[in-house]
């Protein structure tokens, strides 16, 4: 039998740490706590987490540190947790190597999606790019033959489109931000496109949503990405 | 009212102690480094007495005269009286001591401070000095001659042009007496020899209206002469035959060069005149045009166009920075990267002075500079580049270019004590909404806690007791108090940041839909009550808003109504092109807006029920300040058919990314990589 998955808790307030403690404990993960940004390093070193959860507003360090110093030599799933109205910072930080984000307050309920989405990730990481098949829903994308259906349908897709739709499936449940998709897509040399990739987004939604003002499936995360949602 | 013996005698004993404080000075300025020593010793007694003064320089024609340098030293005494708190003024005339005398008059000046080599520059009137004139003609004024000792060697090297008139400027007048000449053989038959010299004094007039002086006396002189000569008996001899003759010929002198000097005159004032017409237009339109502008940026950028203008130059404006480091901020910039044209700026920025090309001061760059002084110290420096400098230096346009300079100084102070208003209007209005936002809060942050800790005391104590049922009430009651506690402030955060300016606004292009999206997103629980229609016209193009702060209006305004009508009602969000701007309306199906009220409820705190903890007032507020920052309007009003409808419109920009148009472009990117397969 596997041993529970270790989650480092990185946050200052002591609450906040009770709180998590009670709910991921009865979840059947194994939590370790560190009240600062040093402390939290030094765990991740010597414990080596599956997954790492970090306050930003930490006394000692700034939360981008942190992300820097642990991407520096690990790659360890990083969920950042952050108040609402700091979309620039978040960006960053995902930018810098941040796997997610939750935003305070959260619910036990989404916190525990990230983390299995983060999980996932980090243990099959590999094989999860071997999967030639995919179903979300009424979609169903064939990655071998490139094609996507939509309930009974076909859809057909243009090229951007459909690598778009791909670089999301990959990343699926996590958020990928603007730059990251812009990056994976078009270019390195297209980060600041932002109109095309919403009008790229639009025209996808249009093809696979039933709504486009209400999607279920291709998620907008204001001012930072997307999110493909995952069931 | 009696006067109060306490105050009289103070006010008394104030004016013991300076007793000439209401004594007014006048220090008379010359092309003449002397002047500089003459206002240091003026400003010195000045401040003694605590008295008010003045600089006066006279501009008489010979002004243009001068050579550069000694009117770059009358400008310089100038600045100097200004620097040093006096009150320069140039007046322009004919005769210096009456000038002098009329502006002491004009302005109860008591003592005049003339210099001792001054005297010796300045014109004689009838062999009477300027100022023994000064003295005879002063009236009640003190005339104080200061002595120039020492200062003799360096007036050597200020020296005054001759003036030119050119060789062709006397060719001309004697042709026009010898045209007039010959006319006069033609009529000699015919007139009488008085009449003759009609015909020469015409002459004469249109000689000097055209030339200057110096061929205007020639002509007068030559004309007399030929006159005698060919016309008065005894003919061809200087020999006058006659008495009669002799008067004519005298009194003719006498009249044309009366009429020459008066001609000259007449044209000097002319030139004066257009030339103040000039400034005064220019002045007068720089004061409209700067008048009406409220932001820096935009006042310096109109000022640099407009003294562009005037003097067909490229003009920069540069100020300091906190740390007193100049920078461009409006007009051209340097034509090339010469670093001495960023150490002249500096230099006239700190010692405010004159420099630059054309003037005497640090020459060798192409730019004038000139100081911008406020009442207190140097706020910029205006620098103007010309392909002659010389000509604005010596055409008299450096007095305009100094008073441009100078309304432009007031219009930048004004716009900075405008700021500093501003800024305290600011502090007030933030005091204000700090003390209306702790009533508020108190209130509305109160009522939520109450649920809560009320619900989780409830279930600590009767952890036994209650049956699942209530405990999951409980719960639910908890879980729905804290995200409402937490709408709350968010709300309040938002607000003080939109108030405070500490939210930038982001504009980028965004796609409506998205954004109407991602309000349905987050506000998906509480509008399971309400069915929610959408419809956006099919060609709307991208927008250029900030999307986080658009998506705050459609969650207010959504909540809004949500939180006011029935469960079941439904909402519905539309949109529709009009010229140059998308309106958007969402009209909801409820009891509608207080009659009267629909402005009001825009305003900080203001709710409908006054207590009623369902917000702190702040929510419509906010979608106001958005709004307008957008560039938009927001309004409501009560349907007539019932409901409320809010409304609120976003400018179209021009220059959308076209949705259809961008596609097969990028595509194209896409369709060369397509052949090798990311995956």
């Amino acid at each position: 039998m596997p041993m529970n998955p270790i989650i480092l808790l990185i946050e200052d307030d002591a609450q906040i740490r009770r709180f998590l403690r009670a709910s991921l404990v009865t979840q059947g993960y194994e939590l370790i706590e560190a009240g600062t940004g040093r402390d939290g390093l030094a765990l991740a070193a010597s414990r080596v987490p599956e997954i790492v959860l970090l306050d930003l507003g930490l006394p000692d360090m700034e939360g981008l540190d942190v992300i820097k110093q642990l991407r520096a030599w690990s790659s360890v799933p990083i969920i950042v947790l952050s108040a609402r109205g700091q979309e620039r910072d978040k960006v960053v930080n995902l930018d810098a190597g941040a796997d997610d984000y939750l935003t305070k307050p959260f619910g036990i309920g989404e916190l525990l999606a990230r983390i299995r989405v983060a999980l996932r990730k980090s243990l099959s990481a590999e094989e999860n790019q071997q999967t030639p098949f995919y179903a979300l829903g009424k979609i169903k994308v064939d990655f071998d033959r490139r094609i996507v259906v939509r309930g009974q349908d076909e859809v057909h897709l243009t090229p951007i489109e459909y690598k778009l739709l791909s670089v999301l499936l990959k990343n699926r449940g996590k958020v990928v931000t603007h730059r990251q998709l812009l990056k994976e897509v078009w270019g390195p040399s297209y980060v600041e496109q932002n109109a095309y990739l919403r009008i790229f987004i639009l025209n996808l939604r249009r093809k696979l949503e039933d709504d486009p003002t209400r999607p279920q499936y291709l998620l907008t995360e204001p001012g930072i990405g997307y999110r493909l949602r995952d069931d | 009212m009696q006067p109060d013996p306490a105050l009289e005698a103070a006010t008394l004993s104030e004016e013991k102690q300076r007793p000439a404080s209401r004594e007014r000075l006048l220090v008379c300025l010359s092309p003449s480094p002397f002047s500089i020593p003459l206002i240091r010793a003026t400003k010195r007694i000045a401040d003694a007495q605590g008295s008010k003064w003045f600089a006066l320089y006279v501009e008489t024609p010979s002004h243009t005269r001068l050579s550069q340098k000694d009117q770059e030293l009358v400008s310089q005494a100038l600045y100097l009286a200004a620097k040093l708190g006096g009150h320069p003024v140039k007046v322009s005339g004919f005769r210096i001591g009456d000038e002098i005398l009329a502006f002491a008059r004009d302005n109860q000046v008591s003592k005049i401070f003339v210099g001792k080599p001054f005297e010796r520059r300045w014109r004689r009137f009838l062999g009477v000095s300027l100022v023994d004139h000064l003295i005879w003609n002063c009236g009640p004024i003190d005339i104080f001659v200061i002595s120039g000792e020492g200062e003799e060697a360096v007036l050597v090297g200020a020296k005054r042009l001759k003036p030119r008139p050119r060789l062709w400027e006397y060719l001309l007048a004697a042709t026009g007496v010898a045209l007039c000449t010959g006319l006069g053989f033609l009529l000699f038959p015919y007139l009488a020899l008085t009449n003759l010299a009609m015909i020469y004094l015409l002459t004469v007039v249109i000689i000097s209206s055209f030339l200057s002086p110096g061929p205007a006396i020639f002509s007068s002189l030559f004309s007399v002469s030929t006159f005698a000569f060919f016309f008065v008996p005894e003919y061809y001899s200087f020999v006058v035959a006659n008495t009669e003759y002799a008067i004519t010929l005298v009194v003719m002198l006498l009249v044309s060069l009366l009429v020459s000097g008066l001609t000259t005159r007449v044209r000097h004032q002319a030139r004066v005149s257009r030339q103040q017409e000039r400034q005064t237009a220019a002045l007068y339109e720089m004061s409209q045009n700067l008048t009406a502008i409220n932001s820096l940026e935009e006042l310096l950028k109109v000022a640099a166009e407009q003294i562009d203008q005037i003097f067909d130059s490229r003009v920069t404006i540069l100020m300091p920075d906190p740390e007193e480091r100049l920078h461009i901020l409006a007009g051209h910039p340097f034509s090339d990267d010469d670093v001495r044209e960023g150490m002249v700026a500096n230099w006239v920025f700190r010692h405010g002075h004159l420099a630059g090309a054309g003037t005497d001061t640090l020459t060798a760059v192409k730019g004038i500079y000139l100081p911008l002084m406020a009442s207190q110290h140097v706020i910029g420096v205006l620098r103007l580049e010309t392909t002659q400098p010389e000509r604005i230096i010596e055409a008299g346009s450096l007095r305009l270019l100094e008073a441009l300079a100078t309304q432009l100084t007031l219009a930048i102070e004004r716009e900075n004590l405008s700021r500093q208003a501003q800024v305290a209007r600011f502090q007030i209005e933030a005091e204000q909404m700090r003390n209306a936002l702790l009533s508020s809060v108190s209130h509305d942050l109160r009522t939520p806690l109450t649920v809560i800790a009320g619900s989780a005391s409830s279930l600590l104590e009767g952890e036994k007791n209650l049956d699942a049922g209530t405990k999951h009430e409980l719960t639910q009651g908890i879980y729905e108090e804290a995200k409402r506690l937490d709408r709350l402030v968010h709300n309040l955060l938002e607000m003080s940041r939109l108030q405070s300016g500490e939210v930038k606004i982001n504009m980028e292009w965004y796609v409506l839909e998205e954004v109407i999206g991602c309000a349905l997103a987050q506000l998906d629980s509480q509008l399971q009550d309400h069915p929610v229609s959408i419809s956006l016209p099919a060609d709307l193009p991208l927008l250029q808003i900030d999307a986080l702060l658009l998506e705050r209006v459609m969650i207010n305004l959504l909540e809004n109504a949500m939180k006011y009508t029935p469960p079941g009602t439904p909402v519905e969000i539309s949109g529709r092109l009009n010229d140059n701007e998308l309106l958007m309306t969402i009209t909801d199906q409820g009891p509608g807006l207080p009659v009267g009220q629909e402005e009001r409820i825009f305003e900080k705190f203001y709710q409908v029920t006054p207590g009623s903890a369902r917000g702190a007032g702040l929510g419509l507020t906010i979608c106001r300040s958005i709004i307008e920052a957008h560039g938009g309007h927001i309004w409501a009003a009560n349907r007539p058919e019932g409901g409320a409808r809010f409304s609120f419109t976003i400018p179209l920009v021009e220059g959308a990314p076209i949705i259809d148009k961008a596609i097969p472009e990028l595509e194209q990117d896409l369709a060369d990589e397509s052949d090798h397969p990311a995956h």
